[in-house]
């Protein structure tokens, strides 16, 4: 018979205040294999801990329960101190008295009639736990990154300047993201892309930096500190070490087409650079659009390529790569102009979304920092700024605050009145929120400087009218309608996962929230991590967020990743599946529910890969047979919880 | 008077959701009755029917399975299969007469300590006007 | 109209080119109605095949037999056997393929058609003929079954003396086969239900009352699970009786048996029995209503198996035993199962 130790914790009043921990620990010296019960004031304390120690030392203890609080909390602790008295740390479990009982009950007897069978519970477990060492695997020393805006770059750097080899792999064919695409940044001003380009030339000459833009993470394998990933690095027809970007192409490409970096508000050719910074520094030929790769067909940019960049026949390549930590920033998309269509948006040209506005402002953009309305390029005097279009409405759109809109807003309507002195901007607010550094400075000075008037209430209707842009709202301070003649409306639209972001989750088997942003692992201690181990997460992926933020997060992951590849081995949780192969019939059903892949089939029985395997049990609960089981948490320990926990 | 009676309950919790949920309440001194002896699980998708049956036949009055939300499963699916696993079981229990309310299942996240707190109440109140559940108990 | 003759010929014709190890089939009995299996080797003993309503047994039960021969075989004739099997049957060999027990090389499928109408409820048949003997059954020409009694051949409607199964039957004629027999006729089932709904419509106290009463006649002899098809587990959790012991059995393993429920035939217990085989057969079971026409005690248990089945396709769309390449139904999920049920 195992010899079994208890030991009731007072936990100051917090436990003893409800529940009688004489009587549990009397209750359980009765229990059968129980050949030691006591209580201590605060068993976590030092003193507390030796007594354990002492104890098993003694009375050559084969397992401890602790009766106190959460295992989330001190699981570590005793199990350490089992660890020091020379027991495995398995042979200590937890019976959580506090959270689950203490605080939660007021009546004394019966709060302890309850701690009673928590804990035989918990020693009804630990004596039929196995001794387990941790798994060890040798760690693959590189990371991907997975994105290349200013998150992804900025972890890339990170990890890179820390000394390991990162693959940034980026879909669009230059890297930058949204961030290369603004005018100014809230709240000191600064040109987005001055500082941007600096960070985007680093990564392309970063030795330790293998950049693959216009390629996308096909599939993924493996298991932290050691990935496999497949990368498609789609064709851009252009071989970027002869193109000399000399510009002729585009003279002669007959196709035009919406051009993405402007947001549709300029075209493009089928054969592009997407802007003049762009890294790398080539030409894309896009393949949805151009007439055809057959010299019939056109063949036009052949034609004129001087040094013979073009070459029709570049393949598609799958590239594969091993890597031993993931950090993924795939950042955000505009909320679709299908979904938002109350405010004339996609309908009137002169009502544009956010991005499309810092467009007009940007010195690179469209109109060279004019402020024109798109559809007769005339200055606007009178614009209404909307924001919350799209965020903050449950029953429409999305629940969620996109938390950036009220500072680019005010950013907006500040920077169109230093280029329209004599306008009027007009923002239609929900709440103003500004928590941040100088982010609440910055509103006031939008208001009290540049004379912007911010309108509490929402837009109820916007049409066009005479040529104007009829804006109906409220002004619920003042209990007032409001109707504006507006020469141009922007609406401060909602953020959401970046497009595909979902099919990437799955494909890692990372999980999403229910706005499709991807979880992380604790949403108070672990924002960094996903709930995949070794994978990480940064910037707007995760969740609405501005640049100082996506810029520290991505650091943080960064740092999160350097902690996996900086160590010689990584240690593994060894509560894993275990197959009796006497019983399992090789049906297969544990296989198609293993969400980690950890399970397969071999000679018609199945195979457990303890490194993949997380010990979730699902396998368990689905086989006929049980032939599987987690170790440590068997249907027979279960099978025993039940019974103490009935009273039995 | 007879003393109240006061149902037994079983609850398996998942340990990243609904475990850590029922921490919440705690720590957030939230009060419910203290009918439930909570067992944490890994996921609410290792809960095996016969984890189910066996309580009853052991004598439970009530049994709970608590899972993460969808979506929300710290192993990505797990409480998928329980949904569906579970929703049988269920119908089984049903369809040879057991009361609906002796076996229940929710969705409890890390942050719904106030949900925890509800769920246990209501199950709780639920059970109380049924008395012990007899069908299914060992009789010996 | 299935040619008694057309299967033996195709049997004997595979025996001969020696396409199969052997044919499990249906031949005549010596005692009673009711055929018994045949085990067929020599082409020569084709000729005591028979294919007539009373063929009601699910012979893929014998496939479970056959495995564990060959596994225990060193060099085991890799051959496939061949099986005559009907729709429902068939269906069964489709679960057992999905749960890789068999493999599609391992069978010759011998399919026959239920021409329209299935096969025979020995009891209901007996009421029919008030006292009366039958002493050989056959498909008729216009659904109905023509029966011969020791005072001639009478003429009886297949829907008043079909196995309850049949009436609700979801293919009358085999969908997976090497080749078929008879013709793809297709009986418009109104509700595969129908059955369920006199126990579905109790009270819940009527209907407790009800299985009660059933289950507790329950003696635990397992015939139900011994006849099942997919009951193919080397030892059951219900009850550990069978557990394999091999060399590499370790003293630790067999200390770690559970006992989920006594081995008394209590109430109590044969619920968590009968409840353990209803779930464990949910989205398996192809309704070949052997479990409940083997039972002693009559006790309706196809109406367990049944009431998931119905369950798995309302909730989940899930119809048993009819592609082989699908997942299980609780092997598998769809991001909208209904959840009404969860608080």
């Amino acid at each position: 018979m195992k010899r079994t130790g208890v030991f009731v914790c007072h936990c100051g009043i917090n436990i003893a205040g409800t529940v009688d921990v004489k009587k549990v620990s009397e209750e359980l010296s009765k229990h059968s294999g129980v050949v030691h019960a006591e209580d201590y004031i605060y068993a976590c304390s030092d003193p507390g801990q030796n007594i354990i120690i002492d104890a098993i030392k003694e009375k050559k203890l084969d397992n401890v329960v602790i009766a106190c609080c959460s295992p989330n909390l001190h699981e570590t602790t005793f199990r350490n101190a089992a660890k020091t008295a020379g027991l495995n740390e398995f042979q200590c479990e937890i019976a959580n008295i506090r959270e689950q009982c203490s605080w939660v009950h007021k009546d004394m007897e019966k709060a302890t009639d309850k701690a009673i069978k928590l804990t035989r519970s918990a020693v009804q477990r630990v004596r039929r736990n196995e001794p387990l060492e941790p798994i060890s695997v040798p760690v693959t020393r590189r990371a991907l990154v997975i994105g290349g805006g200013i998150a992804g770059i900025q972890s890339a750097l990170d990890l890179a300047n820390t000394g390991f080899e990162v693959i940034l792999v980026e879909r669009e064919p230059s890297i930058g993201g949204h961030m290369i695409q603004l005018s100014e940044t809230f709240p000191t001003l600064d040109c987005s892309q001055c500082i941007m380009t600096p960070k985007m030339v680093e990564v392309s000459k970063h030795p330790k930096i293998k950049l693959m833009t216009y390629s996308e993470v096909q599939e993924i394998s493996g298991y932290v500190g050691n990935f496999k990933v497949k990368i498609l690095k789609k064709p851009t027809y252009v071989y970027a070490d002869k193109c000399t970007l000399c510009d002729e192409c585009t003279k002669v490409c007959p196709v035009a087409v919406p051009d993405e970096f402007n947001l549709g508000l300029t075209a493009r050719r089928a054969i592009y650079i997407p802007f003049p910074q762009a890294i790398p520094a080539t030409f894309t030929l896009d393949i949805k659009n151009c007439p055809g790769l057959l010299p019939i067909a056109c063949g036009k940019c052949t034609d004129v390529c001087e040094p013979g960049a073009i070459d029709y026949d570049m393949k598609p390549e799958i590239v594969e790569e091993e890597v031993g930590a993931i950090i993924v920033a795939t950042g955000y998309d505009l909320y679709e102009k299908e979904l938002l269509t109350e405010y004339g948006y996609g309908k009137y040209p002169d009502v544009l979304d956010g991005l499309q506005f810092e467009r007009l402002l940007s010195a690179s953009g469209p109109t060279m920092g004019k402020v024109l309305r798109p559809s007769d390029h005339k200055e606007p005097k009178e614009v209404v700024f909307i924001q919350c279009a799209g965020s903050r409405d449950p029953e429409l759109h999305c629940a969620y605050c996109s938390k950036i809109c009220c500072m680019y807003t005010a950013k907006h309507a500040m920077l169109y009145k230093h280029h329209v002195p004599d306008g009027q901007a007009y923002i239609f607010y929900i709440d103003i929120r500004s928590g941040g550094k100088d982010y609440e400075e910055f509103v006031q000075r939008a208001v009290e400087d540049d004379g912007v008037l911010y309108l509490r209430g929402k837009v109820s209707k916007v049409f066009e009218d005479k040529g104007k842009i009829k804006v109906w709202g409220v002004d619920t301070l003042a209990g007032k309608d409001i109707e504006i003649d507006a020469d141009m409306v922007v609406l401060a639209t909602a953020m959401r996962p970046s497009k595909g972001a979902d099919e990437l989750a799955r494909k890692l088997k990372i999980a999403m929230d229910k706005d499709g942003f991807l979880a992380e692992a604790h949403p108070k201690l672990k924002p960094l991590e996903s709930v995949t181990s070794g994978m990480f997460l940064a910037g707007a992926a995760q969740a609405p967020k501005d640049i100082p933020e996506a810029v520290a997060q991505a650091s943080g992951a960064a740092g999160k990743a350097i902690s996996i590849l900086s160590q010689e081995r990584l240690y593994h949780a060894p509560t894993v599946a275990e197959v009796n192969v006497n019983l399992c019939t090789g049906c297969g059903m544990c296989v198609q529910v293993c969400p980690y892949d950890s399970l397969s089939l071999k000679d018609g029985k199945v195979e457990v890969n303890e490194v993949l395997c997380e010990g979730c049990g699902t396998c368990s609960a689905t086989c006929l047979r049980a032939a599987i089981q987690v170790k440590n948490m068997t249907p027979l320990q279960v099978n025993e919880m039940i019974k103490a926990a009935l009273g039995g | 008077m007879a003393e109240e009676f006061e149902p037994k309950i079983v609850a398996f919790l998942c340990k990243w959701c609904s475990s850590a949920g029922s921490d919440l309440a705690g720590v957030s001194r939230m009060q419910y009755p203290p009918n439930v002896i909570p067992i944490t699980v890994m996921c609410s998708g290792s809960v095996s029917p016969l984890y189910i049956f066996s309580a009853f036949n052991k004598g439970a009055d009530g049994v709970l399975v608590s899972g993460c939300h969808p979506g929300d499963c710290h192993y990505i699916k797990g409480n998928f299969y329980a949904r569906r696993r579970i929703a049988l079981v269920k119908k089984l229990l049903e369809y040879v007469g057991l009361e609906p309310e002796r076996f229940q299942m929710s969705w409890i996240s890390a942050a719904e300590g106030v949900k925890y707190t509800k769920v246990i109440k209501d199950f709780v109140q639920e059970l109380k006007p049924l008395g012990p559940q007899k069908k299914l108990r060992r009789t010996q | 109209m299935v040619n008694l003759e057309e299967l033996k010929k195709e049997a004997s014709q595979i025996l001969k080119e020696g396409k199969v190890k052997y044919i499990i089939g249906f031949q005549r009995g010596s005692n009673g109605l009711l055929p018994v299996p045949a085990f067929i080797k020599n082409p020569k003993d084709v000729e005591k095949l028979v294919w007539d309503p009373t063929c009601v047994y699910n012979l893929t039960l014998f496939l479970q037999d056959e495995k564990r021969k060959k596994t225990k075989e060193k060099e085991p004739d890799e051959r496939p056997v061949g099986i005559v099997v009907k729709g429902c049957d068939s269906r069964a060999i489709n679960v057992l393929l999905q749960e890789e027990f068999i493999k599609r090389d391992d069978v010759y499928v011998l399919g026959v058609s239920c021409e329209n109408t299935g096969v025979l409820d020995e009891k209901k048949l007996a009421k029919k003929l008030k006292g009366k003997k039958a002493k050989k059954v056959e498909f008729g020409a216009n659904d109905d079954f023509v029966i011969t009694t020791e005072d001639g051949n009478i003429k009886i409607a297949a829907q008043e003396v079909l196995a309850e199964r049949c009436l609700e039957c979801k293919a009358h004629f085999p969908v997976i086969y090497d080749v078929l027999i008879g013709e793809k006729t297709k009986r418009n089932v109104e509700n595969p239900f129908k059955s369920l709904e006199k126990i579905e419509s109790l009270p819940p106290e009527e209907r407790w009352k009800f299985w009660k009463e059933q289950i507790e006649k329950c003696i635990r002899c397992y015939a139900c699970r011994s006849v099942c098809p997919m009951c193919y587990c080397d030892e059951c959790v219900a009850d550990t009786i069978n557990f394999v012991v091999t060399p590499d059995t370790s003293a630790e393993e067999k200390a770690q048996k559970i006992k989920w429920l006594e081995k008394s035939p209590v109430s109590s217990e044969n619920f968590v029995y009968h409840f353990v085989r209803a779930i464990h057969l949910a989205g398996r079971c192809i309704d070949c209503g052997e479990c409940e026409r083997v039972c002693p005690l009559d006790i309706p248990v196809r109406f367990l198996n049944k009431k998931l089945e119905k369950e798995a396709k309302e909730l989940f769309d899930y119809d048993v035993g009819f592609d082989p390449d699908k997942p299980s139904l609780v092997s598998s999920f769809k991001d909208d199962d209904p959840e009404d049920f969860i608080r």
